[in-house]
């Protein structure tokens, strides 16, 4: 396949000689530590910022608790068939037989590498009404979840049905994102996604009035597990 | 870079005489504007971010070649492919090589302002590839046979109740002008695409040298699902996009949202390392990710180099008076506003763009409003320079300075012209208080859109005689 690599380096080089480049330095000064955060004034941050985005969240203070606000939100928004993250991946113990002993199902996101059965996959799950997933970690100044992919953590889960639930540990509150990268400065060597979600999909491409719930999710609900 | 056929100024009259154009553009860039201040008001000293940001594009632009390169190896690592694109045709010769070779029929496109740049959607369809744009705002223009006028919205220029219109005719949807019932009819129809779709086609914010990943910004979650569902994606970035490491992301992370839609954060912040790894459920089998030059790298040698900069939040188009009357397509490129009349000539040569760096009255908002405070009144004059060295004055205008200098450079004749013009306007303006609602050709297109004042009743020399007598 034609790959212009060198041409194109070989020019930047060239034109590097001459480059008039303002305020270019040889490197960029390190930033002062963006800090630890105090976990009170992040929990009520991150609810506040997600609630202002259109989202909602719930605390809970056990399992138990944990598990009964997922099931009143399956409730209500009806339908059987679900999409998830594994259990191991899931903060909430027990999370898993409450579905199932409640009747919900769960489609394993496995797609084909051959054509035609991955797009038949993708119409099954397609048919799912809540995705639940965990969360590695939550970015309390913009009410953000940071979700990293895996075999056990699919990225559909959090993307393709109308509803949204995140299982979030109060303990992985971060300030911003500065502080989660600083934590974790190899995370994108670990996945092939990390996506950042910050409240429901929106547009305002139509005279930039806002309507929520485009092609992801129209309700992202957290269920904020402080134990 | 394609040439338009009508002239700048047939497009500009065709834009100030569009009625419902200015309705669309006063709704839009007025907002934009008040939520960008809102929006950096929350964030805790936004100068010094600013400041921040700018030195981290600078800083990398003036190693481009080395963070380039390392930048590929990494993707490589991570089971990606690189290419390098030297113009817009390798661009569209690469994409549909890798179509043909997945076997590709429909291609389902985030929004990229490479891909508009190369005219990408043209070159697929020509191969009998369907192309179908996802971001509401593209699909819009697509279903109407339009180019975008806004980098950061693409339908800006049209008023919801011509959205519904074209809907109604396109998709066949009852007739409504209520965004709530159009957006809902547009994710039903897109939903399926997404599903069925060979390939995903997206734009690139940020490449991170230092990981080989790359940033996907946007809201409506169609860039997460044209980066997951299909099984090939091919992201396509310019050369210049490139921050060194994840804590440079955050930052311009903090200052492009916040100028380009006056949000916080985007919903969607998607970084991705490569293809799907062993084992995972979701995600691509292949990534490809092609940098395309088409004249960035000539640019990064010249004096307007410090276009690279930009970050493309379309700030600046939201804060120009130009733009506001005239909208995006009266500029005939892609890059339309202020960023657009310098990196356009850049890009395309000054003696095929030479009209763009004249739509600006240098009032600097744009440099005011630039989170990497990029300094695009001093570019324009710079290209003004060279369109004037590439003798792309009008004659009018040469003759017009000719005279001028062999009045003003003789005292007496500039005496002369002065005491003329001044009892000649003060007779012409006598009946209408002062103001002159028609000047004679070849003056004429002064007072087309605006009254022009009479001169003084004494001039500047005789007021200052008359107070050193004193």
């Amino acid at each position: 396949m034609r790959d212009d690599r060198e041409q194109v380096l070989s020019q930047i080089r060239a034109s590097l000689k001459t480059a008039h480049l303002p305020t270019a330095r040889a490197t960029v000064p390190p930033r002062v530590s963006a800090g630890q955060g105090e976990r009170a004034a992040m929990l009520e941050n991150f609810r506040r910022e997600l609630e202002l985005l259109g989202g909602l969240s719930f605390l809970a203070q056990s399992d138990e608790e944990a598990i009964e606000i997922v099931l009143k939100l399956l409730r209500d928004v009806g339908g059987k068939e679900l999409l998830s993250w594994e259990d191991s991946e899931m903060p909430v113990r027990g999370l898993g037989d409450a579905l199932q002993a409640s009747g919900y199902t769960r489609q394993k996101v496995k797609l084909a590498k051959d054509a035609a059965e991955r797009k038949n996959k993708l119409m099954t799950l397609e048919r799912a009404t809540v995705g639940i997933t965990g969360a590695l970690a939550g970015l309390a100044d913009t009410g953000s979840l940071a979700l990293l992919s895996s075999a056990a953590r699919p990225r559909l889960a959090s993307l393709l049905p109308p509803t949204h639930i995140a299982l979030l540990q109060t303990s992985r509150l971060f300030p911003n994102m500065a502080s989660f990268f600083a934590a974790y400065p190899d995370i994108t060597r670990e996945a092939s996604n990390l996506a950042f979600v910050a409240g429901p999909s929106r547009t305002a491409d139509i005279e930039l009035v806002l309507q929520r719930g485009v092609h992801g999710p129209k309700f992202v609900h957290v269920v904020l597990c402080d134990w | 870079m394609h040439t338009p056929n009508v002239t700048f100024h047939e497009r500009v009259d065709k834009a100030l005489r569009d009625q419902i154009l200015h309705t669309a553009l006063d709704r839009a860039t007025g907002r934009f504007q008040t939520m960008r201040l809102s929006a950096l008001a929350s964030l805790e000293d936004a100068d010094a971010v600013r400041d921040r940001a700018r030195l981290i594009r600078a800083h990398t632009l003036s190693r481009l070649d080395a963070y380039l390169e390392q930048f590929a190896t990494n993707v490589e690592k991570a089971g990606g492919h690189v290419h390098f694109a030297a113009d817009a045709s390798a661009l569209n010769e690469i994409v549909n090589e890798i179509a043909r070779k997945h076997d590709v029929k429909t291609v389902v496109k985030g929004k990229s302002m490479i891909s508009e740049e190369a005219e990408l959607n043209r070159a697929l369809e020509s191969n009998d590839i369907r192309v179908v744009e996802t971001d509401l705002g593209e699909y819009i223009i697509q279903l109407a046979g339009e180019t975008p006028s806004h980098i950061v919205g693409p339908a800006i220029h049209k008023t919801k109740e011509q959205i519904g219109e074209l809907l109604h005719e396109k998709i066949s949807i009852p007739y409504t002008d209520d965004p709530a019932q159009m957006t809902a009819a547009a994710r039903a129809k897109l939903r399926r695409e997404f599903l069925e779709a060979d390939m995903g086609i997206s734009g690139v914010n940020f490449g991170i040298a230092e990981t080989g990943t790359i940033c996907l910004v946007e809201n409506e979650g169609n860039g997460r699902l044209t980066t997951t569902a299909p099984r090939v994606h091919v992201a396509l970035m310019g050369i210049e996009r490139i921050v060194p490491n994840l804590d440079d992301l955050s930052v311009m992370l903090q200052v492009l949202a916040r100028s380009a839609t006056g949000q916080k954060i985007t919903v969607y912040t998607n970084l991705i390392t490569g293809p799907r790894r062993n084992g995972e459920g979701d995600g691509p089998d292949e990534l490809h990710i092609i940098l395309l030059d088409n004249g960035r790298s000539r640019v990064l040698g010249t004096e307007v180099a410090e276009i690279l900069y930009c970050i493309r939040c379309g700030a600046c188009l939201n804060a120009c008076p130009v733009y506001r009357e005239i909208g995006g397509h009266a500029y005939g490129s892609v890059y339309t506003g202020p960023v657009g009349a310098v990196l356009t000539p850049a890009l395309g040569g000054i003696a095929a763009w030479n009209d763009l760096p004249q739509a600006s009255s240098l009032c600097g908002a744009c440099r005011e409003v630039c989170p990497v405070r990029i300094d695009i009144p001093r570019m324009l004059l710079v290209e003004r320079d060279q369109a004037t060295r590439a003798g792309k004055m009008a004659w009018w205008l040469r003759l017009g300075l000719h005279l001028y200098s062999f009045t003003v450079t003789r005292p007496a004749l500039f005496h002369a012209a002065t005491t003329f013009s001044r009892w000649g306007s003060r007779l012409a303006a006598a009946p209408t208080n002062g103001w002159i609602k028609r000047l004679p050709p070849p003056l004429i297109g002064w007072t087309r859109s605006r009254d022009f004042p009479a001169f003084a009743k004494k001039s500047f020399r005789e007021q200052f005689e008359a107070s050193h007598k004193k």
